[in-house]
C-alpha cells in the first residue's frame, strides 16, 4: 500500500510539476508579495446582509500567488489540513492555468472546497505550516484564497466535474444532520459505492453553514452549489426529517440502513447564567443568526421577526460573535460592540473576521465581561454592567486567563445583547438512544475511528467535539466514512 | 427526655448535630440517612471556584485540539460553573422531594469577590435553606497587611449579605491576630451564625518519596480544644449563634462545646469513621447526659461554662503553662 508520503512524492515527480518548478528561481518566487484579497468597500457592504465581503482573486492574481509556492519536497502545509488536501498539487495547477484540474484535486479529499476557502482558519492550519511561515518568517502562500479561487472558477466555468464513484454496492447508510461533517461523510461514502441518504431536521440542507454563517461571509448559493455536486454524485437528501422523531433508528434499520453517521451538531445555545440574562432583548447568537441567515429576517419579503437595536453588545470573541456583531451593524445598529473578557490576541475568531469587523466600525471592548443586566419598565434590557479584567497566567489553552479586577464595574447602555459564548451538543440523538455513551457534557463518545458505543453508529463534528471548525468536522466525517467502510466490509 | 431543639444558621434545628460540609452530603440517600439518624441539618460539599478552574484546565487538556475547539472552550468555565449549580439544585430539590425536612445548607469557597456573590445568589435560587461561607485567605503573601485581608473579608461578606435573603453563616479559621474582635464584628453584620473553626487541608512530607503528601485528612479527638476555648471566650459576647467544629468524636466533646457556648456542633470525621450511626450515638449520648444531669433543653445547657459564667475565667485566656507544668513530672 502506498503511503501518503510516497503518493505525494509520486505526484510531485510528475513531469509538468518538475518543469514548472524550473520556470522561476526560488528567490524570484519568494520575492513576490502575498496577494491582497479584493473586498467590497466597508461603507458599502455594511448596507447589505447578503453581499459577500471578499470578492475573490482574479486569474492573474491567483496565478501570481500560486507561483509563490515553492512546491516543497516536504509539503508541511498538508500536515496543517485536517482533510489532507494535496495543497501543492492544486496550487501548481493554478500556476500553470489548469484551474479545473485544481478544483478536481481539491474535491478528491474535500466535499466543500468553496466553503472551506471562505471559512477555514487557514492562518492556524495550512498557512501556519507553510514554508514561508516556518522557515522564511514571511507571509504564507494564500492557500485559502487559492482554494476559493479554484472552486469558484470551476463553478463559474459551468463545467463542474463530478468525482468518480465506485460501482454501487447496494448498502444503505444514513448521515444524520447536514452540516460539514455529514456532508464530508456522505461525499466519501458515495465515492466508495454506498447508497447514502442525508437526513436533515430543518427545511434547508447545510446545517451550520446555512443557519450559522452569514451570507456576507458564505453565500448560501455557494453552499447550494457544493450540495448540488453531492447530489450529482448520487447522495440523497431528506429535509424536515428528525431522526428519533420522524423515524427511529429501529425504523431506519428496518428500511435497510446498515450504518449511521451522527453529525447532528451543537445547536443548543449556552448562556452565562448571570443576573438579568432572561430580560427581553438578550438572546443567543444561535437564535439571532438563524433568524437572519436561515429565515430571512433581514429581508422585507420574509415575515420572520428579529430584534433590532441601536446599541448592540455581543458577548464573546469567536467567529460566531463576529458574525453576530457584523449582522447587527447591517441591521442598523448605531453602535455594535464586541465585549470580550480577554485581549485581542486571545480571541478565537479568524484574523480576517476581526479585520473586517474593525473596518466596518465594530467597537471592541476587550478585557471586559458582563456581570449583570438591567431592564426598563417593560422588561427590555437597557443597561449592562461589565467588570474589567486583567490577564493572569496562561491556562491550558496557552492563552493568558482573564482575572476580574474587583471594584472595576461599569455600566453601559445597551438595548440588544447577543450572547455568543459557545454552544452545546444537540441532545436529541443521545436522548433517544439509551445505550449510546455520552460524556457529562452531552457529547457522543467515540473511539479514534469515530465509532460510538453502538457499533453501527459513528459520529463526528460538533456532536462529538462540542464545537469545532468546519474543516475539523469534515475531517471527522472522512475518518468516520473510512471506519464505517471497514466495519461494513468485514 | 431533654429537648435538643436549637438555633443555628438562623433556623430552628431539631438537633444540635450538623453534618459538616464534605463528600458525606453528596447524595439524597445519604442526607435522608443522616436525618433518620438524628442530624439537625446538613451542609453540602463546598463549591470551590478553584476546582472549577482545575476542571476547565482538565477539559481543555483533554480536548487537545488547539485552535479548532477554542471557540467551544473559550467560556467553558461557565459551563462547569453552571453544571455545579445544577448539581446542587438537583440534590437540594430531590432531597426535599424525598421528604428531607432538616435544613440543607449550601457551602461556597471562592477567590474572587464577584464569584462569592454569584454562587451565593444561585444557591439561594436553587433552594438552599442557608449559605455557609467557607472563607479563608491564607496569609502567605508577605506583602499583604492584615488590615487589607480583614477588609477583604468584610467587603465580600457585605456584598453577599446585601444580595442574598436566606441566612448566611461563616466557617472561620483561627488565624486572625484579632480573632475575638473579628468574631464579634462578624456577628454584628447580618451573619446568622459563626462556626469555629474550619479545619484545613494540611500537608506533610513523605520521607521515603521525598515529596509533599496530604496529612491527616480526618481530625483526631484531641483537636477540639482550640474550638472549645474560643467558643467559651466568645459565647455571650456575640450577636449570632456559634457552632463548634473539628475534633468532635463523641457526645462528651459535643456536650463540652455546648457548655462552652456552642448552639450546635458540626461533625464529619466521626461519620467517615463510624458511618451515619455515629450521629445516632452522639444524639443519644447527649440526651442521656442531659437527662441524667437535669437539663431540660439546650438553652439551659448552652454557655453554662463560658468565660462569663465560670468561676475561674482567666483559664480561658491562659496560654502559658507556668506553675501547672512546672510541677508536671510526666507521670
Amino acid at each position: 500500500m502506498t503511503t501518503l508520503a510516497e503518493y505525494l512524492k509520486e505526484r510531485r515527480d510528475q513531469e509538468w510539476r518538475a518543469e514548472l518548478r524550473k520556470k522561476l528561481k526560488g528567490k524570484e518566487r519568494t520575492n513576490i508579495p502575498r496577494v491582497k484579497m479584493p473586498e467590497v468597500d466597508p461603507n458599502e457592504r455594511v448596507k447589505f446582509q447578503n453581499v459577500e465581503v471578499n470578492l475573490g482573486l482574479s486569474i492573474e492574481q491567483a496565478q501570481r500567488e500560486a507561483s509563490r509556492c515553492m512546491d516543497c519536497v516536504n509539503p508541511t502545509c498538508i500536515e496543517g489540513c485536517p482533510v489532507q488536501i494535496n495543497i501543492p498539487e492544486f496550487v501548481k495547477n493554478i500556476e500553470r492555468g489548469e484551474y479545473g484540474q485544481a478544483a478536481s484535486n481539491l474535491k478528491l479529499t474535500s466535499a466543500l472546497p468553496a466553503v472551506c476557502g471562505r471559512v477555514c482558519p487557514q492562518e492556524k492550519q495550512c498557512e501556519e505550516q507553510c514554508f514561508y511561515t516556518l522557515k522564511l518568517k514571511k507571509e504564507p502562500v494564500a492557500i485559502g484564497y487559492l482554494e476559493r479561487f479554484a472552486a469558484d472558477w470551476e463553478r463559474e466555468s459551468g463545467s463542474v466535474s463530478v468525482p468518480e464513484c465506485a460501482t454501487k454496492n447496494g448498502i444503505k447508510v444514513a448521515a444524520i444532520g447536514s452540516g460539514p461533517s455529514s456532508l464530508s461523510f456522505a461525499g466519501d461514502m458515495i465515492k466508495l459505492g454506498y447508497d447514502v441518504t442525508v437526513f436533515e431536521a430543518l427545511h434547508e440542507i447545510g446545517g451550520v453553514l446555512k443557519y450559522g454563517i452569514p451570507e456576507f461571509r458564505l453565500p448560501n448559493a455557494t453552499v447550494d452549489e457544493e450540495l448540488e455536486n453531492l447530489k450529482q454524485m448520487g447522495v440523497k437528501f431528506e429535509t424536515n426529517f428528525i431522526v428519533g422523531r420522524t423515524a427511529s433508528f429501529d425504523d431506519l434499520e428496518k428500511e435497510g440502513y446498515k450504518g449511521f453517521f451522527v453529525g447532528s451538531g451543537a445547536g443548543l445555545p449556552r448562556f452565562m447564567n448571570i443576573p438579568g440574562e432572561n430580560y427581553n432583548g438578550i438572546l443567543s447568537s444561535n437564535e439571532y443568526l438563524t433568524r437572519v441567515n436561515l429565515m430571512g429576517a433581514a429581508d422585507d419579503k420574509f415575515d420572520t421577526p428579529v430584534l433590532r437595536g441601536k446599541n448592540v453588545a455581543v458577548i464573546g470573541g469567536g467567529n460566531t460573535a463576529m458574525d453576530s456583531v457584523r449582522t447587527a451593524k447591517r441591521l442598523g445598529a448605531e453602535r455594535s460592540i464586541i465585549v470580550y473578557r480577554r485581549s485581542r490576541v486571545e480571541m478565537p475568531a479568524r484574523v480576517e473576521e476581526v479585520k473586517h469587523a474593525e473596518e466596518e466600525g465594530i467597537e471592541f471592548m476587550n478585557l471586559a465581561n458582563p456581570v449583570e443586566y438591567f431592564a426598563d419598565e417593560n422588561g427590555r434590557v437597557n443597561r449592562m454592567r461589565v467588570q474589567y479584567m486583567e490577564l493572569g497566567e496562561p491556562d491550558a489553552s496557552g492563552r493568558r486567563r482573564p482575572v476580574p479586577i474587583e471594584g472595576s464595574e461599569k455600566d453601559i447602555d445597551v438595548d440588544l445583547v447577543i450572547v455568543a459564548v459557545g454552544v452545546s451538543p444537540n441532545p436529541l440523538i443521545p436522548a433517544c438512544l439509551p445505550d449510546l455513551k455520552v460524556s457529562r457534557w452531552g457529547t457522543i463518545e467515540v473511539g479514534d475511528n469515530m465509532q460510538s458505543s453502538i457499533p453501527v453508529i459513528f459520529a463526528g463534528g460538533d456532536i462529538v467535539r462540542g464545537g469545532a471548525t468546519v474543516i475539523l468536522a469534515m475531517g471527522d466525517g472522512r475518518n468516520a466514512a473510512q471506519s464505517m467502510h471497514e466495519y461494513l466490509s468485514k | 427526655m431533654a429537648n435538643l431543639t436549637t438555633r443555628f444558621f438562623g433556623l430552628e434545628l431539631k438537633s444540635p448535630v450538623i453534618v459538616g460540609s464534605s463528600g458525606l452530603t453528596s447524595s439524597v440517600e445519604k442526607i435522608k440517612t443522616y436525618e433518620e439518624n438524628g442530624a439537625g441539618a446538613v451542609v453540602l460539599k463546598s463549591i470551590f471556584e478553584e476546582e472549577i478552574y482545575f476542571e476547565y484546565e482538565a477539559e481543555t487538556n483533554k480536548q487537545d485540539l488547539g485552535y479548532h475547539n477554542l471557540e467551544y472552550l473559550d467560556y467553558f468555565d461557565y459551563e462547569i460553573k453552571n453544571d455545579k449549580i445544577k448539581q446542587a439544585l438537583e440534590l437540594i430539590q430531590k432531597s426535599k422531594q424525598a421528604g428531607v425536612s432538616i435544613p440543607i445548607v449550601a457551602s461556597i469557597n471562592c477567590h474572587s469577590g464577584s464569584e462569592w456573590v454569584f454562587f451565593a445568589k444561585k444557591l439561594e435560587e436553587a433552594g438552599a435553606d442557608a449559605i455557609e461561607l467557607n472563607f479563608f485567605v491564607l496569609p502567605s503573601d508577605a506583602e499583604l497587611e492584615a488590615a487589607k485581608i480583614k477588609d477583604y473579608y468584610f467587603k465580600i461578606i457585605g456584598k453577599v449579605l446585601m444580595d442574598v435573603t436566606i441566612p448566611v453563616t461563616i466557617k472561620l479559621s483561627p488565624y486572625f491576630s484579632d480573632l475575638a474582635r473579628m468574631v464579634k464584628e462578624l456577628s454584628e453584620t447580618r451573619m446568622a451564625g459563626i462556626t469555629l473553626f474550619n479545619r484545613f487541608f494540611n500537608i506533610d512530607i513523605d520521607l521515603d518519596k521525598k515529596e509533599l503528601v496530604a496529612a491527616n485528612v480526618l481530625s483526631h479527638p484531641f483537636e477540639y480544644l482550640q474550638a472549645l476555648r474560643w467558643i467559651g471566650i466568645m459565647s455571650g459576647r456575640v450577636d449570632c449563634g456559634l457552632a463548634a467544629s473539628t475534633g468532635i468524636h463523641d457526645h462528651n466533646t459535643a456536650l463540652k462545646m455546648f457548655m462552652a457556648g456552642a448552639n450546635a456542633v458540626q461533625v464529619v470525621s466521626g461519620i467517615y469513621k463510624h458511618g451515619a450511626g455515629f450521629i445516632k450515638e452522639l444524639v443519644k449520648g447527649i440526651e442521656t447526659w442531659m437527662d441524667k444531669n437535669g437539663y431540660q433543653n439546650m438553652d439551659e445547657l448552652t454557655g453554662q461554662a463560658n468565660l462569663q459564667k465560670v468561676k475561674n475565667p482567666s483559664w480561658y485566656e491562659r496560654v502559658q503553662f507556668m506553675k501547672h507544668f512546672g510541677e508536671f513530672d510526666g507521670e
